[in-house]
C-alpha cells in the first residue's frame, strides 16, 4: 500500500492537521514493532497454555461454560458468527488455530495474515468462555491487533530471511524501509497504553483503599492468588504497606500521560520495562503486568542502528518490481 | 515515539520511503477518527464511571456490534482490589447432593493463569452487580456439567477464601459466597439456591391471649 507517487507528509507544518499526520503517518521505523510482535506472541503461547489442560472441561460439549451463558455474559451481537465457528472447528480447534498463529509471530511468519489470525482466534475463544477472561486477556488482543496493523514481520522474522534468500548477505541484513504502517500501529499502541493505564488507575482511585494506603494489603492477602507473600513486610511497615498501595496508581497515571511528553517518553517508556512487571506481581496479574511492558517497547528510545536510506529503499522497490 | 527513521525525500518521485498514498492516508485517517471515538465510549460505556443511558446506547447501537466480535469493546476497569470480601480468592466446589465428602474443588492445587480462571468462573457466580439470571444462568450450567459424574442432583457452592484484616493473621477459613441445589427433572435443570438465613427466618405469629382476645407476642 506504499504510494511511491505520493508527497511526504510535512513535519514542519504547523496545525492540527498537519501534527495528525505526523503523528499517524509519517513513515518511522518497524524494528520495534517486530520486537513487540515476538513479545506478543510469546505472551499468546503462555496464555494459551492456561486453556490447555481445561478446555474440554470448560467449552467442550458438556462443558461447564455452555454457548447460552457465554452469550449471556459478553455482548456479541446476534452471536451467529460464533455459532458457525464453533460448530465447525470446536474450542479445540480454535485453540490449536490460535497457538499455531502465536508460534508464527514469534519466528515471524506469514506477514499480516498470521497476526489477523491470532488475534481472531484468541477473540473467538475469549468469546466462548468471557467469564474466564482477564486483563492479560484483553491487552493481548489489543497487542495483537496493533502487530497485525503492523509491517512487523519486516525484521528480526523467518519472512524476512526467507524474502532475503538469493541476494547478497548485506541486502538481506540490511534494516527495513520505514513505513506508514509502523507508524500507525505505533501511534495505536500509544493510545491505547495510554487508555489503558489512565483507565485503571480511575478504577483503582474510585476505591477507599487505594487512598488510605491499604489496598497492598487486600492483594497481598489473596493467599492462592498472589504472586509473592508480602503480608509480613507489610504487617512490620505501614509506611511500606503505604508506598506499595500509592506507587501503583501514581505511576500508571505518569505513563498515561508521560507517553505524551516528548521530553520524558523514552524515560516513562524504559521505566515501565521494569515497573509493570512489578506492578503485575504485586496485584496478582503477572501476564498483565508483562502485557503493559510490552506497550512500553517502542517508546523506549532504544539504539536500532541507521534506519534504511531512500536509496536502499528505491533499491528494494526496484527488486520488488 | 520511536527512533524516527530517515525523512529523506526520495529524489526521483519526491515521496518519503514508505509513505501512504493520498487516499490510503484519507481512508484510514477516516477510520481512525471513528474507532477513537468508539475506543472512548467503550471506556466511558463500559466502565462504572456512571456514564449516562445516551452514551451507552450510542456505543451499544454503534459500536458494540462491530467492536465485540474482535473483543475491542472494552473497558479497561481493572480495580484489583476494593478490599471487600469479593474481592477475595474464589473457590467452586460440586459435589453429589447429600454426599459433601464426595467434592471436587477448583483450582484446587493448580497454580498461574490456570488457576486464575478457574477463580474468575468461581466468581462470575456470585457477581451480584450484573444481571442475577446470567449468574444463574452460569451456576446451572456449570453444575450441570457434573450431572455426568455425580448423577442428576448435585450441590453447588462458591466458597471465599477469608483474609486476615491488616497486619492481621491469615485465618485460613473459607467463607460460603454461594449455595444452591442442582437438579434434573424430566429434562429441565432445576437451580435451587439456599436462600439468606434471613430470608428464611420463620415467620413469627402473633399469639392470641384467650382472656381478652387480643394479640399478644410471646
Amino acid at each position: 500500500m506504499s504510494g511511491p507517487a505520493a508527497p511526504a507528509p510535512a513535519p514542519d507544518d504547523g496545525g492540527v492537521g498537519a501534527a495528525w499526520m505526523r503523528f499517524w503517518f509519517e513513515p518511522t521505523d518497524p524494528r520495534p514493532l517486530a520486537l513487540v510482535r515476538i513479545l506478543v506472541g510469546l505472551l499468546g503461547l503462555a496464555l494459551l497454555w492456561s486453556w490447555q489442560a481445561d478446555l474440554g472441561r470448560w467449552c467442550g460439549p458438556e462443558g461447564l461454560v455452555t454457548p447460552a451463558s457465554a452469550a449471556a455474559w459478553v455482548s456479541r451481537g446476534d452471536g451467529a458468527w460464533l455459532a458457525v465457528v464453533d460448530a465447525a472447528l470446536g474450542p479445540r480447534g480454535v485453540w490449536a488455530i490460535a497457538v499455531a498463529s502465536f508460534a508464527a509471530l514469534v519466528v515471524g511468519a506469514g506477514g499480516t495474515v498470521v497476526a489477523v489470525t491470532a488475534a481472531c482466534s484468541l477473540a473467538l475463544l475469549l468469546h466462548r468462555a468471557p467469564m474466564l477472561a482477564g486483563p492479560a486477556d484483553d491487552c493481548v488482543v489489543i497487542l495483537t491487533w496493533c502487530t497485525a496493523v503492523a509491517p512487523a514481520t519486516r525484521a528480526l522474522s523467518l519472512d524476512r530471511v526467507l524474502a532475503g534468500r538469493g541476494r547478497v548477505a548485506s541486502a538481506a541484513i540490511a534494516p527495513p524501509v520505514p513505513s506508514w504502517r509502523a507508524r500507525v500501529a505505533t501511534g495505536l499502541l500509544q493510545v491505547h497504553a495510554s487508555v489503558i493505564a489512565l483507565a485503571a488507575a480511575i478504577a483503582q482511585l474510585k476505591g477507599d483503599v487505594w487512598w488510605d494506603g491499604t489496598a497492598a494489603w487486600w492483594l497481598a492477602a489473596r493467599a492462592e492468588s498472589r504472586v509473592v507473600d508480602l503480608t509480613s513486610a507489610y504487617a512490620g511497615s505501614t509506611y511500606l504497606m503505604n508506598l506499595a498501595t500509592h506507587a501503583i496508581p501514581a505511576f500508571e497515571a505518569a505513563f498515561a500521560v508521560g507517553l505524551w511528553a516528548s521530553a520524558v517518553r523514552p524515560a516513562i517508556a524504559r521505566l515501565g520495562l521494569v515497573a509493570w512487571p512489578a506492578v503485575g506481581v504485586l496485584v496478582g496479574e503477572p501476564f498483565w503486568g508483562l502485557a503493559m511492558a510490552v506497550f512500553a517497547v517502542p517508546f523506549t528510545g532504544l539504539a536500532w542502528g541507521a534506519a534504511a536510506s531512500p536509496s536502499h529503499a528505491v533499491t528494494r522497490r526496484e527488486g520488488a518490481a | 515515539m520511536p527512533p524516527r527513521a530517515s525523512h529523506a525525500v526520495d529524489a526521483s518521485t519526491g515521496a518519503l520511503p514508505g509513505a501512504a498514498a493520498e487516499p490510503v492516508r484519507a481512508a484510514v485517517t477516516f477510520a481512525l477518527a471513528i474507532y477513537l471515538f468508539g475506543l472512548a465510549l467503550c471506556v466511558i460505556g463500559n466502565t462504572s464511571s456512571g456514564a449516562s443511558l445516551l452514551v451507552r446506547t450510542i456505543k451499544g447501537k454503534i459500536f458494540t456490534p462491530v467492536l465485540a466480535p474482535p473483543w475491542l469493546d472494552l473497558g479497561f476497569d481493572y480495580p484489583f482490589t476494593y478490599g471487600l470480601p469479593e474481592d477475595a480468592d474464589h473457590v467452586l466446589e460440586v459435589a453429589p447432593f447429600g454426599d459433601p465428602a464426595a467434592r471436587l474443588r477448583f483450582p484446587a492445587d493448580m497454580a498461574g493463569e490456570r488457576a486464575r480462571r478457574w477463580r474468575r468462573l468461581a466468581r462470575a457466580i456470585t457477581e451480584t452487580g450484573g444481571d442475577p439470571d446470567r449468574t444463574a444462568r452460569v451456576a446451572a450450567d456449570v453444575a450441570a456439567a457434573m450431572f455426568e459424574a455425580f448423577g442428576p442432583d448435585v450441590r453447588l457452592r462458591v466458597l471465599r477464601r477469608a483474609r486476615a484484616d491488616v497486619g492481621g493473621v491469615d485465618p485460613g477459613r473459607l467463607d460460603e459466597a454461594f449455595a444452591a441445589r442442582v437438579r434434573e427433572i424430566d429434562g429441565d435443570v432445576q437451580l435451587i439456591r439456599d436462600e439468606p438465613a434471613g430470608a428464611v427466618a420463620p415467620i413469627v405469629v402473633p399469639r392470641r391471649d384467650p382472656a381478652d382476645g387480643a394479640e399478644s407476642r410471646p
